[in-house]
Order: structure tokens, then C-alpha cells, then sequence
């Protein structure tokens, strides 16, 4: 087989199975490295480790050392690489260890894989995957813990992946690695075991840029996306118990973003709660709740609530506190409710 | 095929890596200070002779072009055409791939990309491949796998590496060519690319085209090591040291270290001394004024590798006349403004486009905004 030809994926076992969040992250590739040769995994400990979270576990074994490999400890020479592989034809993915450490690669992904296309009219592209875990809840201190999506949303050029689900881990990988442009896919990593769900057994994807509804609601729309997902969830049974009919929306693509379920959920809500765990100055939910006011202006019955993390670098002792759990959301909810 | 007897082969073996001294065939009188390879034939040294002199002449016209506020920014590489006219001849163009850096417009030349093609691009005009998207003299071809050029500096050389990453598990005999001054050379973006390439013998050919200032930066503030290619060692590959104003020197060193490169040996870097004869842009047109000396501007200008080679060809007895030259530098500037009023005839991009290429597909957030343009340029409504 060359390298640049695909492979039909065998049939796979039609019964839907419960697995975890990173098992999803992990079939994912597997699969896309069974359908398409040009799809190469690299990182650091990536290989024979099977990355610091065990996401690439096996796949060297399998796929081999061409495909499968570890690379220097630096960042810039992943992201950097990861965009000349992609602009001779292969599909890589590449994983930063955690996104706390994306700094030193963050020209190559500002300026290179974000730019290329647009830079040389469409005669260059780098469709591309950067993988890499985030968020807090880990007790890792501010290196291994922050938020840093924004950064990312604010340059043009980049879709914005954050899955909470295995469902969705999986479809939304898939999707990213098929798709023609480069994709920042952060993994909630407290999530990695704790979310577990049933994903098919046979080949599919999710479309970035679809929101999910996660339950529905009529009296306040609850937004979030990636690693505050559950707590949401806790947040809408504690105010289930008290009748109140809550919306739950899940974003996974912040860029692009489903504006149009969002804005039709406020429509019928008249409430928003929008809630992440990065700090709150240039939050993405900002975004979100700057498009409500705007387009569903004349729905709201509350001004829009936001429960973001705090302003500060990410703490290690007070991790636990510092993330937006149930009752801020539940607060934040009441809130709006009470208006 | 010439029979002089300065036309002798030299073998390939002769060229070595960390050598004290630049690697030189020519000297500054134009005499030859060893034999001369068989390849340069006085016909294809007058050849390489007017690539040489045409990126000179498009400099020219082009600055004025500058001084005409037809374009807003330009970097000359008058001064460096042996190096990016002798590197090319290593280069198999569409074939190989290179990752340029913004003072390459000789090189792209040399590669073939149409001068039509690059003065639309410095014209940001609608005849440009890459859409009025960059600032001018940052080309990308796609025909000549002439990789868009990025600001940043050394910003292309962990892609070049990659390139060349993919090229090796893809099997292919292409490598990948990677162009950087030397002040990229003090970036993160240089070392982590070099390393990677070193760690993964990447088929990568780094060129230094060290034309000793960085802006008003000079090698001496740069850097504290004694010059560019003795840190291949620290990467793990062959540094080769070469007398950048010296046409048949850089052709040879290059085609050396590029067929070393192409057999699988891993990557190698060429370090071109040369010296940027011009400003770094019309940001500096008063260099001389603030950061150098017109005397080390006198002294490479002494050095020219233009005329090096015109002595070169006279020594061989093919003399280039000085009717034949002007005529050639005539040609160069008729072609010149032949093509620019070719691309200033396609007009400007449209605004529509402006969106365009952001992503393969266009995302209900850009339509919205082209929308909400739109409406503001035609007076319309959304």
C-alpha cells in the first residue's frame, strides 16, 4: 500500500459499547490510521509509552515506528513539523503533553498552520491535528491545569475542538482528522476516566461546529463546554429537584460554534448561563454571551450569567475551589432565575 | 565545452565540512584559486551570469518602484545573487521543496517562478498567486513548491523539517531546501527545527544565506560563536563554510551537500558568507547613517559577485561586452516595466475574497461578516 492511498475500514462489530473518554480518543486514532496511511502520530512519549496519559497506548505495536514515534522535547519542532508534514500531503497528528506547555509551539500555530492557507491564497494548506489535554481538576498546579482555548479562538484560521464525552471524542476526532483544516483538539482531562459513554460500533464523526443538547429545558438554557460539562449536569438535576426546567447545551466546537442552537435555546428560554473554567477576561464565553445580547436581545428575561474561572494563575492547592462546580452554576442560575 | 585548462574536475570528495576559511573557486580578482569543475562551461556560466544580473536589475526597478509608492515595502537581495542563483542550481524545481525565507526573490527567480508572478504579489495586485493576502516580497509558488514565506523569522524551519519528515516516510527522492539569514539563526524556532531535523535525519538542506546584519544587528551582536555552520556539530550534521559571493562555489558546495542530503545521510547546513549590499528595507534607507560604515559597504561592494563572474568569463576569453551588458540590463528593466503594467492592469483583489481562505469551507461566522461588509460597501442591506 502507498502511502497515499486509503484503506476501507473492515467492518466493524454493529453493538455500541461503553467506554471511556481517552479509550474513545484512542480508537479514534486507531481507526483513522487503519483507513488512511498519510495519518503519522508523534510527540513526546508518544511511541513505545503511549503518551503521558496512555491516549497513543499500542499504537505504536501496531502501526509501527514510521508512523508512531517520539520526537525531540520541544514543542515548536512538534507544532512546527506537524505543519511541513501536512503541507507535503500527509495528515499528522501531533500531541503537546499538556496544553499548558503549548507556549514555545505557539508561533507555528499562530503563525504557520493558522496563516498558511490564507497567506498563500489557498496554494498551501496544513490540514493538521494538535492534540493535547487541558484543564484543571487534577491537582497539577498552574502547568498542567489551565484553560488556555482563547488564545486559540482569537486567531483566524484554527477550528477549536473541546469534547466531553466519548461520543463525542471520538466523532469529533475522526472529523478533525479527515478535515482539510488545522485543529486544536483539547481533551478534558479530568474527564479522561470519568466520562464514559456508548459509542457506536461502526465508523462515524461529528461535525465541528454542532453544539449538543444534552437534556432539554424550558426555563434557562445552561451552556458549557469540555471539562464543567458533568457539573452542569449536577447543576440542572439540583434545580430539576426544585421544578425548574433547565436547558442543557454542550458547545464541543468553539470555533466555529453552533450560534444557531444557542440562540434558539434563548429564544425559548429567556435564560442564559453560560460557564467554563478559564478565566473570565477574554473567556469565549464572552463571545457566546455578546451574541445572545445581541440577537436574542428581545427573549432575555435576565441579563446573561457567566461562571468562569478566576483571574488568577491556576492554583494547586485550592484546585477544587477554583473550578466553577454545581453550586456556582446553581447560584449563577437562581440568579437569572430571580431577576 | 571549453578545452581552457582551468576547467578541470574536481571530485565531489573535495569538498569539506567545518572548513576554518570559506570554501572558494573564485577569487575577488575573478581569477580561479583552483580548478574549475567542467560543468561551468564559459555558455553556462554566461547563463547563470544573466539569472544573476536580472534579479540585480529587478532590484533596481523594483526600488523604484518603492520611491514611487507603487508598493510599500521591499527587501533587496542585491549583493547576495551568487549564493541564491548557486543554491538553486542545487534545487530540482517543482520537484524538490523549499521554505524560503523574504529576501529570496533571486532564488525564486533562479527556480523559474515568472517575474509576472512575483511583481503581482509585490503589486498586491489581482494577478497575485498568493491574493494581496501578504506584504510585499513575501512570494509563495505553488508550480516551484516555493513554500509562502512567513514573516517570523525562522518561523519556516521546523515546517522545512517536517517537510522533509514526511518526505522521508513518503519514500520520495525529493528533499526539502530551507533559506534563513543569520539572524534567524538566534531563534528558538532555528534551534528546535535544526535539532528535530538532526534527531530525525530529516532529508533537509539548511542554507545560511549569512549576510552579516539583521537589520542593524550585525553577526558580531548576534552571536558569539565564531560563525553560523560550526553548529551543525551541536545538531549532528555537516557544516559547510563557503565563500557566498562566489558563484561556482556555492553551485558546487550546494550540489555536495544536497546530493548528501538526497542519499539519505540526514540533514546538512551551508553557510553562504556574503553581505546585503542594500538597506534591510526602505525602514533603513539611511543604513550607512546609523549602524555601518560606508567603508564596509566599499569593501563588498568590491567583492561583487556579479562582476566576479564577468571577470571570471573574461579570464576564460568569453568576455561579456559593454554593449552586450547594457543591452541585457535594458532588456531586464523593459521586462520589468512590461510586467508591471501587466499587473497593475488586473486591478486590485476584490473585497469579496477577503474571506476566502480562512478555512477550506467558509463558517457561518465569515459569512456573517462578509455579509455585514457587504452591506457596508454596496449600501445595501444584510
Amino acid at each position: 500500500m502507498t502511502a497515499t492511498q486509503e484503506r476501507k475500514v473492515e467492518a466493524a462489530p454493529a453493538e455500541s459499547r461503553t467506554i471511556n473518554l481517552i479509550t474513545a480518543v484512542t480508537e479514534a486514532l486507531h481507526e483513522e490510521m487503519e483507513r488512511d496511511s498519510r495519518v503519522v502520530l508523534f510527540g513526546q512519549d508518544v511511541g513505545a509509552r503511549g503518551g503521558v496519559f496512555m491516549a497513543t497506548a499500542g499504537l505504536q505495536a501496531t502501526f509501527g515506528k514510521e508512523r508512531v514515534f517520539d520526537t525531540p522535547l520541544s514543542e515548536a519542532a512538534i507544532v512546527g513539523a506537524a505543519v511541513g508534514m501536512a503541507v507535503r500531503g500527509l495528515r499528522p497528528v501531533a500531541e503537546i503533553q499538556f496544553a499548558d506547555y503549548m507556549g514555545p509551539g505557539f508561533d507555528q500555530i499562530i503563525s504557520q498552520a493558522a496563516k498558511l492557507r490564507y497567506r498563500s491564497g489557498g496554494q498551501y494548506t496544513a490540514p493538521m491535528v494538535i492534540r493535547t489535554p487541558s484543564g484543571g481538576g487534577v491537582k497539577g498546579g498552574h502547568h498542567h491545569s489551565q484553560s488556555p482555548e482563547s488564545y486559540y479562538t482569537h486567531t483566524p484560521g484554527l477550528k477549536v475542538v473541546m469534547p466531553s464525552t466519548p461520543y463525542d471524542a471520538k466523532g469529533l476526532l475522526k472529523a478533525a482528522i479527515r478535515g482539510e483544516d488545522p485543529v486544536i483538539f483539547f481533551e478534558p482531562k479530568r474527564l479522561y476516566r470519568a466520562s464514559k459513554g456508548e459509542v457506536p460500533g461502526h465508523d462515524y464523526t461529528v461535525k465541528i461546529g454542532e453544539a449538543a443538547i444534552r437534556r432539554e429545558g424550558t426555563d434557562l438554557s445552561l451552556i458549557g463546554y469540555g471539562g464543567v460539562m458533568p457539573d452542569l449536569e449536577r447543576a440542572a438535576d439540583a434545580l430539576g429537584a426544585e421544578g425548574v426546567s433547565v436547558e442543557v447545551i454542550d458547545l464541543r466546537s468553539l470555533v466555529p460554534w453552533d450560534k444557531e442552537l444557542v440562540l434558539s435555546s434563548v429564544q425559548k428560554t429567556g435564560r442564559a448561563v453560560l460557564v467554563s473554567e478559564a478565566p473570565r477576561i477574554s473567556n469565549f464565553m464572552g463571545e457566546v454571551a455578546y451574541s445572545i445580547q445581541a440577537e436574542a436581545f428581545d427573549s432575555l428575561l435576565a441579563p446573561v450569567g457567566q461562571v468562569a474561572g478566576f483571574d488568577i494563575p491556576y492554583p494547586y492547592v485550592q484546585d477544587k475551589i477554583y473550578l466553577p462546580g454545581p453550586n456556582r452554576i446553581t447560584a449563577a442560575c437562581v440568579q437569572a432565575l430571580n431577576y | 565545452m571549453t578545452t581552457s585548462p582551468l576547467v578541470e574536475p574536481l571530485p565531489v570528495t573535495g569538498i569539506q565540512p567545518f572548513t576554518k576559511e570559506p570554501i572558494r573557486y573564485i577569487g575577488e580578482d575573478g581569477l580561479p584559486v583552483r580548478p574549475l569543475p567542467t560543468a561551468y562551461t564559459p555558455e553556462r556560466l554566461r547563463e547563470l551570469h544573466s539569472v544573476m544580473l536580472r534579479a540585480r536589475e529587478f532590484d533596481r526597478k523594483l526600488i523604484t518602484l518603492l520611491r514611487q509608492g507603487r508598493t510599500t515595502f521591499y527587501a533587496q537581495s542585491s549583493g547576495m545573487e551568487a549564493t541564491q542563483v548557486g543554491l538553486a542550481h542545487s534545487v530540482r524545481p517543482g520537484h524538490d521543496w523549499v521554505w524560503p525565507y523574504y529576501r529570496d526573490h533571486t532564488l525564486a527567480l533562479a527556480l523559474g517562478v515568472p517575474m509576472f508572478e512575483l511583481i503581482s504579489q509585490v503589486l498586491g495586485s489581482n494577478s497575485d498567486p498568493s491574493r494581496g493576502r501578504q506584504m510585499p516580497h513575501h512570494f509563495a509558488a505553488r508550480k516551484q513548491n516555493f513554500v509562502s514565506i512567513s514573516s517570523s523569522i525562522a518561523n519556516q524551519v521546523p515546517p522545512a523539517t517536517g517537510t522533509a519528515m514526511a518526505q522521508k516516510y513518503l519514500g520520495t527522492d525529493e528533499i526539502t531546501i530551507c533559506t534563513f539569514g543569520d539572524g534567524a539563526t538566534s531563534e528558538g524556532d532555528w534551534h528546535a527545527g535544526m535539532n528535530m531535523a538532526g534527531a530525525m535525519a530529516a532529508p533537509c538542506l539548511f542554507v545560511c544565506e549569512n549576510n552579516q546584519w539583521a537589520i542593524s544587528t550585525n553577526l558580531r551582536g548576534q552571536t558569539a560563536s565564531e560563525n553560523i555552520h560550526i553548529k551543525a556539530k551541536a545538531y549532528g550534521m555537516p557544516g559547510f563554510y563557503v565563500d557566498g559571493n562566489d558563484l561556482v562555489a556555492v553551485m558546487e558546495v550546494c550540489t555536495h551537500a544536497a546530493e548528501w542530503v538526497r542519499a539519505g545521510n540526514g540533514p546538512a547546513l551551508v553557510e553562504c558568507l556574503t553581505y546585503r549590499v542594500g538597506s534591510h528595507s526602505n525602514a533603513d534607507a539611511d543604513a550607512e547613517k546609523h549602524y555601518r560604515t560606508r567603508e564596509e559597504v566599499q569593501e563588498w561592494l568590491g567583492r561583487d559577485p556579479v562582476v566576479r563572474v564577468e571577470k571570471l568569463l573574461e579570464h576564460l576569453g568569453h568576455p561579456i561586452g559593454s554593449e552586450e551588458r547594457a543591452n541585457m540590463i535594458s532588456a531586464v528593466h523593459r521586462e520589468v516595466d512590461e510586467q508591471v503594467i501587466r499587473a497593475e492592469a488586473t486591478g486590485q483583489p476584490d473585497w469579496r475574497i477577503m474571506f476566502e481562505d480562512v478555512y477550506a469551507d467558509m463558517p457561518g461566522h465569515l459569512r456573517e461578516e462578509a455579509a455585514m461588509l457587504r452591506a457596508e460597501q454596496e449600501g445595501g442591506s444584510k
